[in-house]
């Protein structure tokens, strides 16, 4: 390789976090190469470094996995591989167990703005019942994580320190399984990714349960003494998520609680 | 949609007199996995994310009061009915099934009892 196209590749590399840089642009580069990946059919893998390291890897154009550093993988061990002949839901619930990490790492490599590298052929891995899903089906459902995540970003994000209530009275309050299994492994400090890592489960949904339960006041923001209280009158909404999508614009009633907004 | 595969799972379901729109999401993430549906001026994605959060209301109120077990929600529209129906009761994933249906076609105890032997042969 000629010293020139080194160079050409390096200002390729870091155009796409060069301060100042709408994140849109780079949203819209990789979705591009993606795009471009899907459309030649093409298998094999595409790495990405800087904040996240990852990887996505493509099968006939179709995406068959991801992973990311900053998510957790497959539990294995809950999903063993399971023969063809399981029933419809076992099916699909083992299927899941491979898609929604997929689904979580691609939508923190595609947010962190890591940087992507060369596609290159490679074996793809398996990692249980495996099932590929189209590059539009995936990209339009990270971009409906990513309007959620916009609306909660006023209350946590994935790595706000969390605080319990020590107020707490078992007898009065009915949790599910999962908020339970929550509850009782935050520590004063502990963040949303802490316990997706801890459960094995992916950071936007532990995200969106630990929302729950702010909600219900039964975890707080460590770090913001206003974040006690009620988290305002923005709720989660997917509806809201979705019809954004269809051109309206996210009503923020309590922006002074946002990032960047006026206390 | 993320699971094309599971499209043809949603065939019984389509057989129920009056049938729109069905589709099989996760009610944690509002995942859309899978949908069969006979009507295009219904949005999918909008009706997905509906059940998904009334699923997460009636959660929060099941928080509160001593109810347990939800087992399915029925709304009713002039011209639709929808009804949302918990597919597994395992704690996680917690998949739930929705069914758009005509008001005008549909004969809703059998539409019902369909329902609820799908996702028992679903389960199984």
């Amino acid at each position: 390789m000629s010293q020139t196209s080194r160079f050409t590749r390096a200002r390729q590399l870091t155009s796409t976090v060069l301060p100042g840089r709408r994140p849109d642009d780079y949203a819209d580069l990789v979705a591009g190469r993606l795009r471009k990946i899907a459309a030649a059919h093409s298998t094999g893998m595409l790495p990405f470094s800087g904040r996240s390291d990852g990887v996505i890897y493509f099968r006939d154009g179709r995406v068959v996995y991801a992973e990311s550093s900053r998510t957790p993988g497959p539990d294995t061990h809950a999903y063993p591989v399971p023969a063809e002949d399981l029933p419809p839901l076992s099916r699909i619930a083992a299927i899941l167990a491979i898609i929604e990490p997929t689904v979580d790492a691609t939508l923190e490599l595609l947010s962190a703005q890591s940087r992507y590298a060369k596609f290159r052929p490679s074996r793809v891995p398996v990692p249980g019942l495996a099932s590929d899903v189209s590059l539009e089906a995936l990209l339009a459902e990270v971009a409906r994580r990513q309007r959620v995540l916009s609306q909660l970003s006023t209350v946590l994000t994935a790595d706000t320190a969390l605080a319990r209530n020590p107020h707490i009275y078992p007898d009065s309050i009915r949790v599910s399984a999962l908020q339970w299994a929550l509850l009782i492994r935050v520590r004063h400090g502990s963040t949303p990714r802490d316990l997706a890592w801890d459960l094995s489960r992916s950071v936007f949904g532990t995200t969106a349960e630990v929302y729950r339960l702010v909600v219900r006041q039964l975890l707080s923001a460590a770090s913001d003494p206003a974040c006690t209280r009620e988290p305002g009158l923005v709720a989660m909404s997917f509806v809201r998520a979705v019809s954004v999508e269809k051109g309206d614009t996210m009503l923020t009633l309590n922006a002074a609680h946002a990032p960047g907004g006026t206390d | 949609m993320i699971l094309d595969e599971a499209e043809a799972l949603l065939d019984p379901v389509s057989d129920i007199e009056g049938f729109m729109l069905a589709c099989l999401v996760d009610a944690s993430t509002g995942m859309v996995l899978a949908s069969r549906k006979d009507h295009d001026d219904i949005s999918l994605p909008t009706a997905a994310a509906g059940a998904a959060d009334i699923a997460n209301v009636l959660a929060l109120l099941a928080g509160e009061l001593p109810v347990d077990g939800l087992e399915d929600v029925m709304v009713t529209f002039r011209r639709q009915l929808y009804v949302i129906r918990l597919v597994r009761q395992d704690p996680e994933p917690q998949i739930l099934l929705l069914v758009i249906l005509d008001r005008s076609r549909v004969n809703l105890a059998m539409a019902r009892r369909e329902i609820r032997s799908f996702c028992a042969s679903f389960a199984a």
